[in-house]
């Protein structure tokens, strides 16, 4: 199944509990599938995950749109894991570990629209024009978009550095 | 106050500026404090994002759920489309396909082979006159929707394998609309959009690769005008009269036998 970690990681980050992403997930592929006939264009990835995000749509619904991706306790303790084993340094590890689930909290903060365009273009590597057609907006909405949402970023960084100057990365 | 070429300098971070541009906006950086800290701010961002932010992955229940799924909607009765089709679907081959463009630049060329082509044409002008046709509905026209050509320009450099000339001819009766990519024979293609009064024109501007260019020509009620400048191709298409077709190719030539001014 092509891009199926894609399509998980965007629905994740859109949806309100892990499994709410699956069966967002689930219902992408099927649709997906439905529809072949409506493949267009250069990008199967950019395709799947407009479907992907259709089929999240709470996460765009009125109050759902800070939706809460709850911390990912268990994978925390996996990739932790995975992690001490390879790491010489466990102190090293715990820090990282601890600024992973910060920051997932603070992705957690934003806005839907702050966070998907985000995650497609830093963790998806996606370019504007990938962006624009997932996400259905124009380019220059999507630049200003991303402007704001990296700077909303930064800013709530800023807020947990003043908050827990200890925690300065 | 934000220097207004935060959002440039954005573009040049993400890769999305043509090489002149990227001259430019160096230039700029050397001059403007708050947009290298801007650049080293983005830097940060990404880095942290990409070390640091949970890497979710489909669990191997979710992958086996959707498998069944799959399965179950293939081998349903009420399925919409013969099974040989869907599963076909599935298959790496297809998607490597899908995900090159070729998948879809393959089905377009077949839609052409069977509803656009009188014998013994130039596969070439069928691509231009049903690109030119798709262009026509309002969801396809373009992707960078602009009047200034210091917007459309650049987004050519991130998605087009040719820079095209783009230039704002108001004043003579040609608006520049904006820009979009297309294919053309399996190459990619830069287009520039333009209106004439009521009449749409678009011009593609693709990398000459020695095969024969055809002479212009009249498809379908739409007219088709080629030219050469230096290894580009050109074509504009439109329903528009010859007359006025020339008078906007007469304007992209001496515009690109010039330096085009930035």
């Amino acid at each position: 199944m092509p891009h199926l970690d894609a399509a998980y990681r965007f629905a994740r980050w859109l949806a309100r509990s892990p499994g709410d992403a699956d069966d967002a997930v689930q219902e992408a592929f099927l649709r997906a599938y439905r529809s072949f006939d409506a493949l267009r264009g250069s990008d199967a990835k950019a395709w799947l995950l407009t479907i992907v995000r259709n089929c999240s749509s709470t996460a765009f619904r009125g109050e759902q749109r800070r939706a809460f991706v709850p911390l990912p306790e268990d994978e925390a303790q996996v990739d932790g894991a995975a992690m001490i084993a390879t790491t010489p340094d466990p102190e090293t590890a715990a820090i990282r570990r601890d600024e992973e689930r910060t920051l997932d909290r603070l992705m957690t903060s934003l806005s839907a629209e702050h966070r998907e365009v985000l995650v497609l273009r830093e963790i998806e590597d996606m370019d504007y024009r990938e962006i624009a057609t997932v996400t259905n907006l124009p380019i220059g909405t999507v630049m200003s978009r991303l402007a704001r949402a990296r700077a909303a970023l930064k800013a709530s960084w800023l807020q947990e550095i003043e908050a827990k100057p200890h925690a300065v990365p | 106050m934000q220097c207004p070429e935060a959002l440039r300098t954005q573009a040049y971070f993400d890769g999305e500026v043509d090489a002149v541009s990227a001259a430019a906006i160096e230039l700029h950086l050397e001059s403007c404090a708050q947009c290298r800290e801007l650049l080293q701010d983005l830097q940060r961002t990404r880095t942290v994002l990409r070390r640091d932010l949970t890497d979710f992955r489909a669990s191997p229940a979710l992958r086996a759920r959707i498998d069944g799924a799959l399965d179950q909607e293939s081998s349903a009765p009420t399925r919409r489309r013969p099974p040989a089709g869907r599963t076909r679907w599935r298959t790496p081959a297809f998607w490597m396909g899908a995900m090159s463009g070729m998948g879809a630049s393959a089905v377009a060329a077949a839609l052409v082979v069977v509803f656009l082509t009188p014998l013994l044409s130039h596969p070439l002008v069928d691509d231009l006159v049903s690109a030119h046709m798709r262009s026509l509905m309002p969801t396809h026209l373009i992707d960078v929707a602009s009047t200034d050509k210091h917007t459309v320009k650049p987004w050519f450099a991130g998605h087009a394998d040719v820079s095209p000339v783009v230039a704002d001819f108001s004043e003579q009766g040609y608006r520049l609309v904006g820009g979009r990519v297309d294919y053309l024979d399996h190459q990619r293609a830069a287009v520039v959009v333009y209106q004439h009064g009521a009449h749409l024109i678009n011009v593609f501007s693709w990398a000459a690769n020695g095969s024969y260019m055809p002479t212009s020509t009249t498809r379908d009620g739409y007219h088709l005008l080629f030219w050469r400048t230096g290894d580009l191709e050109h074509c504009a298409v439109s329903d528009t009269g010859w007359d006025e077709l020339q008078g906007l190719v007469r304007l992209l030539k001496n515009l690109s036998s010039h330096d085009q001014p930035n």
